[in-house]
């Protein structure tokens, strides 16, 4: 320890900041998420699953005679990335930005780093806005990565140079990659909300463990009151309810009622999950 | 055990004397009081603490002193009572008064899976009062300050506990403060480690920062500290200058000497009031002077083994407060 180290001069008025430039918290924050091992693992995963179902398919030559998305893929490479962000999007991908989701806050509390970022200061709104964009940069990474690996392996291995539309037309190229981008941003939305729900369950919590349980829990439970045909008039509430909607993108043309339908409760799910996490912080005890 | 109110009789506990008002104190609290369901963790504490004091809060575990540290730094809402921090009420003045605050609370927080380098760099990218090209600067300076620099690469995880208290420390410091919170800063570290952090805060209270720092230990904070409060099961008993509380009681001469009958008989012949207490000598030192008395003795050809000063105020009490614990 040397005790004459000289400090920082501070030049007058950078002490009337009450708090530090937004750009650089928010850097810092992906940053950190972006050097977590479990983090990239997680994506790393995530891009070898398009891979593993393309090959499978390529050496099977996939379900005969089926009308689902599986039978689909067969010889028309660019179903894969969409079948693949319908498969991931059921339990992987809602699992790892709930994990996310649970290291924001939760997480950091457990640390006792959580006390650190508050008494920086970064103010308590400020500070969910933050984690918020931390999931949703994870979201759209692991999204994205799941597209991206399953458009690559359906050029390489499955092979195409178009799209057979489940309406049976064929699209070129370029119009088939849009599609497989709409398919990919609207699961993005759907993640958002999951993520914003999990965020506000991270917030009132110190076990990351309880944010993925009770996310991915909740899952289950929709995805199982969904099949009771007498809680029908629920399904409106539930945030799985539009989500094997993802493969009208391959319609031809698109048919938007379910879509539209999905993206307008997942915006109530991201409203409501990002209000509770700000209004639980507010007050929480750290 | 007798309780808080006997210290109060007794003229430890000192109301803010007049005077004081004159100049902005660092920290001033009033009637803070937490409650958590039926369970009182503070209650009713009106702390001062002058601007470029080093404040030693003494209190046993459970007390109620990181309790009320959390609130000081609005960590923690108050059930009741406010808290003004450099001048700014807690919590709603935060982003006003906690840049200028450095605090380690409740040991250090940092992520294992980051080195203590990238953990210091994440902190100060959250400071108010660092610009951006200062960050590493800063970062680099304080490693150096707490001796981290050769680990500064190595994960946190690998961190001894002392080590982990240092980087803490570092984090607390990254930026010149008015005032810096340490709660329990001793925790987990040897005695050269102990040793440094006592520099530590001297550095800081030579260059005019306020100092808060939490200890159930007496001996740490008579070593560093100018000012103290203390607190016992959620009430402040007692607080003011060191020096104040220590002699509080009147001070006392204890001497051990060859032949107590014999010595209690000279030093009332020549008008040295004094009673033989536990094997001892004690003598009322209001109206003579210690060299007084040991000559009395001395002439009167009575071995003197050992003579000192009984500082009753702030050990007794504390050595009330504690004698529960083992």
């Amino acid at each position: 320890m040397t005790g004459t180290a000289s400090r920082v001069e501070l030049p007058s008025g950078i002490r009337q900041r009450t708090s530090a430039p937004f750009g650089r918290v928010v850097s810092s924050e992906l940053s950190w998420i972006l050097h977590r091992p479990r983090n990239l693992l997680a994506l790393l995963g995530l891009a070898l699953i398009p891979v593993l179902i393309g090959t499978v398919l390529a050496i099977t030559g996939g379900p005969s005679g089926g009308t689902g998305l599986f039978s689909a893929v067969a010889g028309n490479g660019l179903v894969l990335p969409v079948l693949a962000l319908m498969l991931t999007q059921n339990l992987l991908l809602p699992l790892i930005t709930a994990m996310v989701a649970a290291d924001g806050l939760a997480g950091e509390a457990a640390n006792g780093t959580l006390r650190g970022l508050l008494l920086a200061p970064i103010g308590r709104v400020r500070l969910v806005v933050v984690k918020a964009l931390g999931v949703l940069l994870m979201v759209v990474l692991a999204v994205g990565v799941v597209a991206l690996s399953g458009v690559l392996t359906g050029l390489l291995i499955v092979g195409s140079d178009g799209l057979v539309t489940l309406s049976g037309t064929t699209l070129p190229l370029g119009e088939a990659l849009g599609r497989v981008a709409l398919a990919t941003a609207w699961c993005a939305v759907q993640m958002a909300a999951v993520g914003a729900v999990a965020l506000a369950i991270s917030a009132t919590t110190e076990h990351s463990l309880l944010v993925l349980i009770a996310t991915v829990g909740g899952l289950i439970v929709f995805g199982v009151l969904e099949a009771i045909p007498s809680l029908e008039w629920l399904k409106p509430i539930f945030i799985t309810a539009d989500w094997y909607s993802i493969s009208d993108v391959l319609s031809d043309p698109i048919r938007w009622n379910n879509l539209v339908d999905g993206l307008w409760r997942a915006g109530c799910y991201t409203l409501v999950g990002f209000s509770a996490a700000v209004a639980r912080m507010a007050t929480k005890d750290t | 055990m007798t309780g808080p109110a006997d210290t109060a009789e007794a003229g430890v506990t000192s109301a803010p004397a007049s005077g004081r008002e004159e100049s902005e104190p660092a920290l001033r609290t009033s009637s803070l009081r937490k409650t958590y369901g039926g369970t009182v963790a503070v209650a009713d504490v009106d702390l001062w603490v002058p601007r470029g004091a080093v404040v030693g809060m003494l209190g046993p575990n459970g007390s109620g002193k990181t309790t009320t540290i959390r609130m000081l730094l609005g960590l923690t809402e108050p059930s009741a009572g406010s808290v003004e921090l450099l001048g700014y009420r807690m919590p709603d003045q935060s982003g006003r008064a906690l840049p200028s605050v450095g605090a380690l609370v409740e040991g250090p927080g940092f992520h294992p899976f980051m080195s203590g380098r990238r953990n210091l760099l994440r902190c100060a990218a959250m400071e108010p009062a660092l610009y951006g090209s200062d960050v590493t600067t800063a970062v680099r300076q304080a490693l150096e300050r707490v001796g981290l620099v050769e680990a500064a690469e190595r994960k946190y995880r690998s961190y001894s506990l002392g080590m982990k208290q240092r980087l803490g420390l570092a984090a607390a410091l990254l930026v010149p403060r008015d005032l810096v919170v340490l709660d329990e800063p001793t925790n987990g570290l040897d005695p050269a480690g102990t040793r440094e952090v006592r520099r530590i805060i001297a550095e800081l209270h030579a260059s005019g920062t306020t100092v808060v720092v939490s200890s159930h230990l007496l001996s740490e904070v008579e070593a560093t500290c100018t000012h103290a409060a203390v607190l016992q099961a959620g009430s402040l008993i007692a607080q003011g200058e060191l020096a104040t509380l220590l002699e509080s009681g009147g001070p006392n001469l204890l001497l051990r000497v060859s032949d107590n009958e014999s010595g209690l008989e000279t030093l009332r012949q020549s008008g040295i009031p004094a009673r033989v207490e536990r094997g001892e000598l004690r003598v009322e030192l209001s109206e003579t002077d210690a060299p007084e008395v040991v000559a009395a003795l001395v002439h009167a050809g009575i071995g003197v083994h050992e003579a000192r000063r009984n500082r009753a105020g702030l050990e007794e009490i504390f050595a009330r407060l504690t004698e529960g614990e083992s």
